[in-house]
């Protein structure tokens, strides 16, 4: 632990490169169902994108003032410098915005309420992709006076607004399942073939084009992550709605008895169990929760370290949360003997702390 | 010292017995968050806000088996739809009732700032439901304008989302009772004026070292100090006991609580402006409903009148839904800043900022967080920088008394430097 470093450390100026290549594939990494232990510590407030937006160099007099026209102008910015999953979501958008708006008006010109529902649901779905649009674009903004965090954490609430979404559509799935399966209803669904055909067809796109994020644990590196994994569980969970519907009408039209209702369940058990992991780990960095790539053992050992050093007396309040995937931030109390310098146990506390991967660090000193 | 984190106990802590820890650490049982004094305040406000929305929740659980019945009755689908919507404030209202009680769990080692985050997305739960009901809303209403106008009873849509209307005033009465109250000032004020000086009795007795704020209690603490002790988790005991004693002693903790009352005057007058964000969730629920259902009324009074003019009934559900999410936008702004750990609204850091640097030692700040884990509980934590030759400990002591005194920040993690 050089000195230079450990000076640096204490100042919270970590001198990474943040080397990370930032274009995962996953598909080439090894297995993700163990715990992650962070490799790579992004330095604190580095950011490794390529491309900036103007959104960075906003006066801080705007306080608190989010205005559309600029997200709309670095959204095009980012759009045409390239950010690949922005540009593939914004692609998506668009296609789900004409499909819908073509159903909507041949829903209302023929008289199809079927259609007409089918495109309001889809708007919503939209909708949520907008925010999650918005929020890509957004959450590039460097940290401010009143966000002393900077905005990451938008990216975790997009991905758990996404989530809650999906658990939602489960939900009401389910209830449409009873519903069919009380009134034993199934008139409605064969005019709609065509729309479910091409709604398959548009989120199939959608699940190609987030491939990389093709699956269900996923263990997250960075902010970035949740946000696109929630894009494309919605993209899958619409899918899967879709080709629901679709092979409920094809059960009918040969006479399997509740179908509809066999269908539309399986598909809301289905989108629950996807989209359940998604909405715990997001819920639990929205909740402060510790960071859960790093095990409670590792923690009481540091605990245990530093209690063993002779001049700390107690050691308490040892709190750890993470900001987004990847960035902890922690706290931490000591009471140290009376006229100990505290320099060297600084830096050996912020150093063990560095090595678990967390970032933010500050401990508060008192003299016993 | 030997490292224990026992499963149960909140933060990971190494315990001792530290003489004079009282102000900087809290060695205490249950300060998984904030310090002893405020949890009776806590779950004094948290008990009557469940209470509130309990007895919200049994209202409407009974006006919907009404409907309900009445609905399979008149074989009307629309009193059946409207029944639904009950259903769906009895959902809200079981969200934020949920919410309130997580809210009281004690903190565990991953959980090391307590549940109180729960409330927050409890209430961003409630909002996306007011969203989404506003949406099916508008969704209705076009189906009634392309089902055309022989199939929709205008009258009948009238009668029903009066109704409704009925309901949601009342429960809006309910749950907006203490509004301007805060901790119930007005209408429980024994119990509030007596939890409050229960909660100074009880934080005397938390930091038994040295700290005594209520000097008038020693009568009646004596005598209750034995049940205090393990009544920290159940507030509704707590509640219970103070109201079974007599008369006499009413009077004597009414009278003195007016002390520690101008004490914490400042956070008086804050707890009265932010009420429970779960109850107020439940509240712009109910108010939502109340705009809705007047907007339906209009349209059902319409197409009952003329019932070519279908086209007002959407334009009317349109506006009324509008207004409705216009009403969450304030409460979903104070829900997004608590979550993207801003610096809260009513605290400016500029000046904090300032006033730490005008100290003498104190040559720099910074890395200076402030961020609320839920609507008035607010952390901070930063780094200072003193002058070689200054004694960090008596700097320390400054910075944490001058932001507790000033700013009201109890929870405050300062890393000096030099």
């Amino acid at each position: 632990m050089e000195a230079r470093d450990s000076l640096s450390s204490i100042n919270g100026d970590f001198g990474f490169a943040g080397a990370t290549d930032r274009r995962f594939a996953f598909s080439r990494q090894s297995s993700f169902q163990q715990p992650h232990t962070p490799i790579d510590i992004p330095a604190h407030g580095h950011h490794h994108h390529l491309y900036w937006s103007a959104l960075d160099d906003k006066p801080s007099a705007l306080r608190r003032t989010s205005s559309l026209s600029s997200f709309g102008f670095s959204v095009f910015r980012n759009v045409r410098s390239g950010h690949r999953y922005m540009k593939r979501l914004f692609l998506m958008i668009s296609l789900n915005v004409a499909y819908s708006t073509a159903e909507l008006l041949i829903g209302l010109f023929t008289g199809r309420v079927g259609l007409v529902s089918d495109a309001v649901h889809l708007t919503f779905g939209c909708g949520l992709l907008t925010f999650s649009l918005f929020v890509m674009a957004a959450s590039r903004k460097k940290a401010d006076r009143e966000y002393t965090y900077g905005y990451k954490r938008l990216e975790v609430l997009s991905a758990f607004t996404n989530a809650l979404f999906l658990l939602f559509m489960s939900f009401s799935l389910a209830v449409e399942a009873l519903h069919a399966f009380i009134q034993d209803e199934s008139e409605h669904k064969h005019y709609l073939i065509v729309s479910a055909v091409t709604n398959l067809f548009v989120n199939l796109i959608g699940v190609w084009f987030f491939r990389n994020y093709a699956r269900i644990n996923l263990a997250y590196r960075n902010a970035e992550d949740m946000n696109h994994h929630s894009v494309f569980l919605h993209v899958l969970a619409d899918s899967i709605r879709s080709a629901g519907l679709i092979l409920a009408s094809w059960l009918l039209s040969i006479g399997v008895q509740n179908a509809e209702v066999l269908c539309l369940g399986l598909v809301s058990v289905a989108v629950f169990m996807l989209v359940l992991p998604l909405f715990r780990a997001s819920g639990g960095i929205l909740l402060q929760m510790a960071p859960p790539s790093i095990p409670t053992t590792a923690f009481n050992k540091c605990l245990r370290q530093i209690s063993a050093l002779e001049d700390v007396v107690e050691v308490s309040q040892a709190r750890f949360w993470e900001l987004v995937p990847g960035h902890v931030v922690g706290s931490l109390t000591l009471q140290v003997k009376k006229g100990t310098n505290d320099r060297p146990i600084l830096e050996f506390v912020h150093g063990l702390y560095h090595d678990l991967g967390v970032q933010d660090l500050t401990v508060q000193t008192d003299e016993a | 010292m030997e490292a224990q984190s026992s499963q149960h106990s909140q933060v990971i802590e190494i315990s001792g017995d530290s003489p004079d820890g009282g102000r900087k650490i809290c060695g205490e049982a249950p300060c998984g968050f904030a310090d002893a004094g405020s949890i009776s305040k806590d779950s004094e406000e948290r008990s009557t806000s469940m209470r509130k929305l309990l007895m919200a929740v049994i209202l409407c659980v009974i006006f919907m088996t009404v409907e309900v019945v009445g609905g399979i009755k008149a074989n009307s689908l629309a009193i059946l739809t409207d029944a639904a919507h009950l259903l769906s404030d009895v959902a809200a209202f079981a969200i934020s009732l949920f919410s309130l009680w997580a809210a009281g769990w004690e903190a565990t080692p991953r959980q090391s700032y307590g549940f109180f985050r729960i409330e927050i997305l409890g209430a961003l739960v409630s909002i996306q439901l007011i969203w989404l009901l506003a949406g099916i809303l508008v969704y209705e209403a076009i189906d009634r304008i392309i089902a055309g106008p022989k199939n929709v009873d205008g009258f009948l849509m009238f009668l029903v989302s009066a109704f409704g209307l009925a309901v949601n005033i009342i429960m809006a009465l309910l749950l907006g009772h203490d509004h301007g109250h805060g901790h119930g000032h007005g209408h429980d004020s024994h119990g509030h004026g007596h939890g409050h000086g229960h909660g100074h009795s009880h934080d005397s007795h938390g930091h038994s070292h040295g700290i005594s704020v209520s000097t008038h209690h020693d009568a009646k603490h004596t005598k209750d100090e034995h049940h205090h002790t393990h009544d920290d988790h159940e507030h509704h005991h707590d509640e219970k006991h103070e109201h079974t004693h007599d008369d006499q002693e009413h009077h004597h903790a009414h009278k003195e609580v007016t002390e520690p009352l101008l004490g914490e005057s400042k956070d008086g007058t804050k707890k009265r402006k932010q009420w429970n964000i779960n109850v107020q969730g439940a509240y712009l629920h109910v108010l939502g409903d109340s705009i809705q259902s007047v907007g339906v009324m209009i349209g059902g009074a319409v197409i009952w009148y003329e019932p070519r003019w279908q086209i007002v009934d959407l334009i009317c559900t349109l506006i009324f839904s509008v207004i409705v999410l216009v009403t969450t936008i304030n409460m979903l702004r104070n829900i997004l800043e608590v979550l993207m750990e801003s610096t809260p609204r009513e605290i400016d850091a500029t000046k904090l900022e300032r006033g730490l640097l005008d100290m003498e030692d104190v040559v720099a700040v910074h890395e200076l967080h402030i961020w609320a884990i839920t609507v008035g509980k607010v952390l901070l934590a930063c780094h200072v920088k003193i002058r070689r030759e200054a004694d960090a400990d008596m700097v320390l002591d400054k910075v944490i008394d001058y932001i507790k005194r000033v700013y009201n920040i109890s929870h405050v993690t300062i890393q000096i430097e030099r």
